[in-house]
């Protein structure tokens, strides 16, 4: 096939941490503009999706349905902010679409859209779709065989999601089918609305349950940019076999006083705790481009 | 009626199989499902396009959603609760509001898997596929139009829900290319229009044979599309006869009957008797023999809609 393809972006360190915190920046932005949003599971995942976007996958925001582009499903679709943001950081749109958020009209609803924004790949918001829209996807691209590797599919799902019934019918097929190109990642940030995940419906022994399924699991700190890189590198050796990279994440990451507290989960925002919040963005956005000067 | 009986699985997967050949995008998903689904020599032929999936019918729409934004046109069939029920939310959220143009197909519909009980009856599938913004629902009424709705199916871009029976039928008039929301008159009359859809149309037209012999010349409408509802094929119709009698495998609310009461309602003022299944879970036997139970047999039918136009409200 000689077609152009689209190339992975290859950023590191400091670059995708600087990436990361400028998306959080869009996501207070988001929440400033709508009043009220899911800002704990958007900050949890958002140094994942930084590293997809940023690092590994093959795509471009010019050609955002380019037939050998990598994609990406957010199956958790509440965390949208988290995909919003990083859509508009690598310039899928125009930042001032991010003043919408929360109106009428606005192509950021509060769980994503396809056909009202470039870059978003299916229509999540209700939990356990996502798993298997992407193994029919990770089916597609490997017949289609455009790339070497194949295209590659990222499915995003939250750890509160894993009881839902559908995620193990897609786990089991894509282990049955030997998907190799399909990688799950879950922001295990151990809350969901009604409280600890552990205790609200347990999905523990998590890597033992994947495994079980036949996947390869990788557990990491899912805001160690070092280690995030690290498995989605290790989830590409294996094409015979689909991976999961269970990401500990802290939930409202980078939002001090919300930070593993399950009421921001979903927050309307307060001015005051909004205007803190978007200092301590700022003030990490200045120390990182401190270190790249 | 003429012909011989054919099994509308048959001629599905006959149809899709020979369609399949100079349309390489379709490919086959099946849950267990593939072979019942007349699906088997598509198997044989096209094993890289043939996806089985074990008994999963939720992950199956969605992986056929997947398998559609990827250029694919998939065909998923299997027992039709399963496909309609059971997946309800894959149909709304991964092929109707993500516009995937993925073919659902619901075999051994309405009462035809008599003898298995209500979880494998299937008498609430046009009520709640209509219901999604973008289906189109087909039930085609006999073996050569399942064939030919099989084609405009698959030309169709967008996400269809078609229901087959499994009972043998026989052609009920001359195969004609079908049209997505476009019936056919199948016998002509003037004193009472008879809407029906799916394998059970050929008892309406016999039902309309003994009307004759009763004085009654009932139009019978062949409806292999339910929804869109062929508004103007009805509206003509009732026009002339002033009277309609909806007849279809399903529960008597929310399905065709529901349609055409909601047509005439809007635009029309004419009386609409629905005949169909009561809405409550269905006794199982012998499939004649439950048809007949619920008066959805020839004679039954026959006597229903004479009732009807005896009845004040038909009269």
């Amino acid at each position: 096939m000689s077609q152009d393809l689209p190339e992975a972006w290859a950023e590191t360190g400091d670059q995708l941490r600087w990436r990361a915190a400028r998306s959080r920046r869009h996501i207070l932005r988001m929440l400033r503009a709508g009043g009220a949003g899911h800002l704990g599971g958007a900050m949890s995942c958002v140094d994942l999706v930084t590293c997809l976007y940023f690092h590994t996958m093959r795509h471009d925001p010019a050609r955002p349905q380019a037939p050998g582009r990598d994609r990406f499903i957010l199956s958790a679709g509440h965390k949208c902010l988290g995909q919003y943001s990083v859509l508009a950081e690598a310039g899928y749109f125009d930042l001032g679409l991010l003043d919408t958020y929360g109106h009428l009209g606005t192509p950021l609803p509060g769980h994503p859209d396809m056909t009202k924004l470039p870059g978003v790949e299916a229509n999540t918001g209700s939990l356990g779709h996502g798993l298997s829209i992407g193994l029919g996807m990770a089916l597609g691209l490997r017949a289609d065989g455009l790339m070497s590797p194949v295209g590659q599919v990222y499915v995003l799902l939250g750890d509160g999601e894993l009881p839902e019934g559908s995620n193990w019918e897609a786990a089991a097929a894509a282990h049955h089918h030997r998907v190799g190109n399909l990688t799950a990642l879950v922001d295990v940030n151990g809350l969901q609305i009604s409280g600890r995940t552990a205790e609200v419906m347990s999905t523990a022994p998590l890597a033992e349950r994947w495994a079980g399924f036949g996947w390869d699991a990788i557990t990491i700190d899912g805001h160690d940019i070092e280690q995030i890189l690290s498995a989605l590198e290790q989830a590409h050796q294996n094409q015979e076999r689909p991976c999961v990279i269970l990401a500990h994440t802290v939930k409202a990451k980078g939002v001090s006083f919300a930070e593993d507290k399950v009421d921001f989960h979903y927050w309307k925002t307060k001015p005051d705790l909004l205007a803190q919040a978007e200092a301590e963005t700022e003030a990490r956005i200045s120390a990182l481009e401190e270190v790249l000067a | 009626m003429t012909g011989p009986l054919s099994d509308p699985r048959k001629a599905f997967g006959a149809a899709v199989t020979e369609l399949a050949e100079s349309r390489p995008e379709v490919v086959v998903l099946s849950t267990d499902s593939g072979k019942s689904s007349g699906f088997g020599d598509f198997a044989a032929r096209h094993p890289e396009r043939y996806f089985e999936l074990g008994i999963m019918e939720q992950a199956a729409v969605g992986v056929a959603s997947g398998l559609a934004t990827t250029g694919r046109t998939p065909v998923f069939c299997a027992i039709a609760p399963f496909v309609t029920v059971r997946p309800y939310e894959m149909l709304r959220n991964d092929l109707g509001y993500m516009r995937q143009n993925v073919k659902i197909v619901g075999r051994n519909s309405g009462v035809t898997y008599s003898d298995l009980g209500a979880t494998h009856h299937s008498l609430e599938d046009f009520a709640i596929t209509r219901m999604i913004p973008g289906f189109t629902v087909l039930a085609p009424v006999d073996p050569s139009e399942i064939k030919a709705a099989c084609a405009a199916m698959l030309d169709h871009r967008g996400p269809v829900y078609m229901r087959i029976g499994n009972e043998p039928i026989p052609d009920l008039a001359a195969p004609e290319p079908f049209v997505i929301g476009r019936g056919r008159i199948l016998r002509a009359g003037s004193d009472v229009t008879v809407v029906a859809t799916g394998s059970i149309t050929g008892a309406a037209l016999a039902a309309a044979e003994v009307l004759a012999g009763q004085g009654v010349a009932a139009e019978v409408l062949g409806l292999g599309t339910v929804w869109p509802l062929d508004e103007d094929l009805i509206a003509q119709s009732a026009g002339r006869t002033g009277r309609i009698v909806t007849v279809e495998e399903h529960y008597v609310v929310g399905g065709l009957g529901t349609m055409v009461r909601e047509l005439s309602a809007e635009r029309l003022g004419l009386p609409v008797a629905k005949l169909g299944l009561p809405h409550c879970y269905s006794t199982s036997g012998p499939y004649h023999e439950l048809l007949a139970h619920y008066g959805l047999d020839p004679a039954g039918l026959a006597g229903s809609i004479k009732a009807f136009l005896e009845s004040d409200a038909g009269h």
